[in-house]
């Protein structure tokens, strides 16, 4: 080919949109040496090639569909003592409950109550499932750990039942420690003797200060905190209602993490009388003196900053892959794809035997996973091992489409004039999209599974079909028409 | 590509279906029997069953472990290459798994761990049966839009289905589990088994000329795109089994036996069938 047939064939549109988009993928890349002089990409990789924890957590909780005769209010309250729990009315016809029941163990409790179950699904709201989030990602952050990702796995009808967290670079313990084992922190008030009674949760708590020394210097320990004005008003009128304002002494605040005592005094005076005329959402839990007021403090604080969860957790599924493992896997699957485009290349070129077509192909196999690498550089996507899978089986049945269209316009050996070129093109293109639209109609139901781990691998494989499609395919079109027609 | 000919002309269509449609009946047979059997056609890895899987790196022998895990369901030890040690628990409840894992975490800080809930599982299981039957039936509803007619349409479904059934049986044969990575290969399989029939299909019905050289020309390019596949796939599992990588090992050894199989359905199967089609008349 001379400097204007390469003109020609690099200003076709087809041609050119690939070009344009392999510069822009090695862009998006951004290969580098980092500081120490190691290569060095924008790729991000899931946890099973850098090391690291994935928790999936299950939520004991459940959002119930319920009609009542009674006022719901009434309904909601008598069912709240009865389940001793807190409950949460989602709409006119659901409620959350933050305990764990069976439908069949609810029923009765609703029927006695004037009440019907209508529906029945584990999980809480999405509001709820949206602060159980935001306070593992709090508690995530406290712990200093940087790459981590906390997912909501919401359902059809808005309850979400799993939780995903991914945390880069520690192990299973840590990881649990940091979420799994999550403590659920309740303040409750003493009634009578051994009673008490739930003033309320972990997430009415919005900000708690580090231990401090009431007043300044006193080596009386302490930690404050803030209320919600939610939990203000509750904390006042349960603090009303049993007595603790009028008796503080007999009415001790008890604050519990998993149902265990943390921390238990009785409003001062100066607090009790304050809350008696209105709500107060600054608070202060004194400690001690000394040092032991000042370990006390600090772990309080720890247990009032880990906010609990306002429902309980079981670990439903977890991974833990080493960092060592990781690297390695990676090594492994860059050679992996390495070896897949020799090896194809070898196949392509026992047939052809003829390096003017092999060539363009094995570069259009390998323009195509560039593009596909620049796009999930692009959109932060993470790389984990399903996704390579996917990329290299692109990179196999990429290569067969380009195998139909070469087969297709060489058809008996004889090299077409244009315009029987171009209706073997649209024969071979026929071929391709419906060998296209049945792989991504069959990888469809993966990408949209919410609790896959393999959303990465279906995506990819999709996205790689209509790179394919749409991009390389005309583009190989064009340039083997150039190249056959010499 | 001279490896080896193919030539059809001299079988009836019954004669070349024979073999695969065999194969077929023998898989659906046994796969029934371990539905019969076990409960499942195929058995169920961790990701569906429930359980804990433990990969590491050690010189302890299986008697160090087994009395490390002493208080635990183990189910299994077997050993890899560099002393890799492959360990599996059956599901247990929250507080011991979290026992289990701070255990070995103790005992092996490197390990691999992953752990899949009975219930969580079960949901698991759900979402990928309903996957694979929503995978097929979008295949069928493309492949019956794309022909139009009956028989061809429905050879390529037949064709596709026999690749699962038989990548199934095969999987159960040499002791492949289902987990989320075959799963995956499967579905991926539905997607790439139709290729070649597409082509054929396409050759045969679209095309002027002699019914045995048009079969002749679509094998021609078809298995040339098969080997393809097959090469990248080959690739990928032989270094995923030298580097004992699990899930890209699971994935490329279900594609494997499903593009072998996939030769077979396509090149007998589905040519048989039309080869009928068209000589019956019905085609052009």
């Amino acid at each position: 080919m001379n400097g204007a047939q390469w003109k020609k064939l690099i200003t076709d549109w087809r041609v050119a949109a690939l070009l344009i988009l392999a510069v822009i993928s090695i862009v998006a890349i951004f290969p580098h040496l980092d500081n120490q002089g190691d290569l060095a990409t924008n790729l991000q990789y899931g946890l099973d090639l850098q090391g690291g924890t994935w928790l999936q957590l299950d939520i004991q909780a459940e959002v119930v569909g319920f009609t009542t005769a009674e006022p719901v209010e009434t309904f909601v309250t008598n069912l709240s003592k009865k389940l001793d729990t807190e409950i949460i009315v989602v709409d006119a016809n659901h409620l959350e409950i933050r305990k764990l029941y069976s439908q069949a163990a609810l029923e009765p409790i609703f029927a006695a109550e004037g009440g019907k179950v209508t529906g029945y699904q584990q999980g809480v709201s999405k509001a709820t499932a949206d602060d159980v989030k935001r306070i593992l990602e709090n508690k995530i952050n406290t712990y200093g750990t940087q790459d981590a990702k906390v997912n909501t796995l919401t359902g059809l009808n808005n309850v979400a039942r799993y939780i995903r967290v991914e945390i880069a670079g520690v192990d299973m313990n840590q990881a649990q420690q940091i979420v799994g084992k999550q403590g659920k922190f309740e303040i409750r008030v003493v009634t009578t003797a051994n009673q008490t009674e739930h003033v309320l949760f972990g997430d009415a708590i919005t900000n708690v200060q580090v231990p401090s020394q009431v007043p300044p210097g006193s080596n009386h320990w302490g930690v404050s905190f803030t209320l919600i004005d939610a939990g203000a008003a509750a904390f006042q009128a349960a603090a009303i209602k049993y007595g603790a304002t009028v008796d503080p002494d007999n009415h001790n605040l008890v604050m519990l993490l998993d149902n265990k005592t943390v921390y238990s005094a009785p409003l001062s005076p100066d607090l009790a009388a304050k809350v008696k005329t209105s709500p107060i959402n600054q608070l202060y839990a004194s400690t001690g003196n000394g040092d032991y007021g000042k370990k006390e403090a600090t772990n309080l604080e720890v247990h009032l900053r880990a906010g609990a969860l306002p429902v309980d957790v079981t670990i439903a599924g977890s991974n833990q892959q080493p960092a060592p493992m990781g690297e390695r896997y990676k090594a492994m699957a860059l050679l992996a794809g390495i070896f897949a485009l020799i090896t194809v290349g070898l196949v392509i070129y026992y047939r052809y035997r003829e390096p003017s077509i092999v060539l363009p192909m094995v570069l259009i196999n390998a323009s195509e996973v560039l593009i596909l690498l620049g796009f999930i550089a692009l959109i932060r996507f993470q790389m984990d091992l399903p996704t390579i899978a996917g990329l290299i089986a692109v990179m196999g049945t990429g290569i067969d489409q380009l195998v139909v269209i070469t087969d297709e316009i060489l058809h008996e050996g004889k090299v077409p004039s244009p315009n029987i070129y171009l209706k073997r093109l649209s024969r071979a293109l026929s071929i391709i999209v419906i060998a296209a639209a049945t792989v991504l109609i069959a990888m469809l139901p993966l990408a949209l599974m919410d609790l896959s781990t393999l959303k990465g691998f279906a995506i990819i494989t999709i996205l790689g079909v209509l790179v394919g499609v749409i991009v390389t395919r005309p583009a190989y079109g064009r340039i083997i028409m150039e190249i056959l027609s010499r | 590509m001279g490896l080896f000919k193919y030539t059809i002309e001299k079988y009836t269509p019954k004669q070349l279906v024979i073999i695969p449609l065999a194969l077929l009946a023998v898989s659906l047979l046994l796969l029934a029997f371990s539905t019969l059997t076990t409960g499942t056609p195929v058995q169920l890895g961790i990701d569906f069953s429930g359980g804990t899987a433990v990969n590491l790196f050690t010189t302890d022998s299986k008697e160090t472990l087994q009395s490390h895990f002493a208080g635990y369901p183990l189910n299994s030890i077997s050993e890899g290459v560099n002393d890799g040690k492959f360990l599996t628990f059956s599901a247990t409840d929250d507080a011991t798994f979290r026992e289990l894992s701070a255990l070995i975490a103790q005992k092996y800080p490197d390990a691999q761990i992953n752990q899949i809930g009975e219930t969580f599982g079960k949901t698991l299981q759900y979402q990928a049966v309903l996957a694979l039957i929503f995978s097929f039936i979008g295949m069928v509803i493309v492949i019956f839009i794309s022909f139009r007619t009956f028989v061809p349409a429905g050879a390529v479904v037949l064709s596709a289905f026999a690749d699962m059934a038989i990548t199934a049986e095969a999987m159960n044969s040499i002791g492949l589990q289902l987990t989320m990575g075959t799963v995956a290969a499967l579905l991926m399989l539905i997607g790439y088994s139709v290729d070649s029939d597409i082509l054929l299909t396409n050759r045969v019905l679209k095309r002027q000329g002699k019914l045995h050289d048009k079969l002749q020309g679509a094998f021609h390019t078809g298995i040339i795109m098969t080997s393809t596949t097959l090469a990248a796939v080959a690739a990928m599992f032989i270094v995923s089994w030298i580097g004992s990588v699990q899930i890209l090992m699971e994935i490329s050894a279900v594609l494997l036996i499903g593009l072998v199989a996939d030769i077979l359905n396509t090149w007998l199967t589905n040519a048989a069938i039309l080869k009928w089609y068209v000589q019956k008349g019905d085609g052009k």
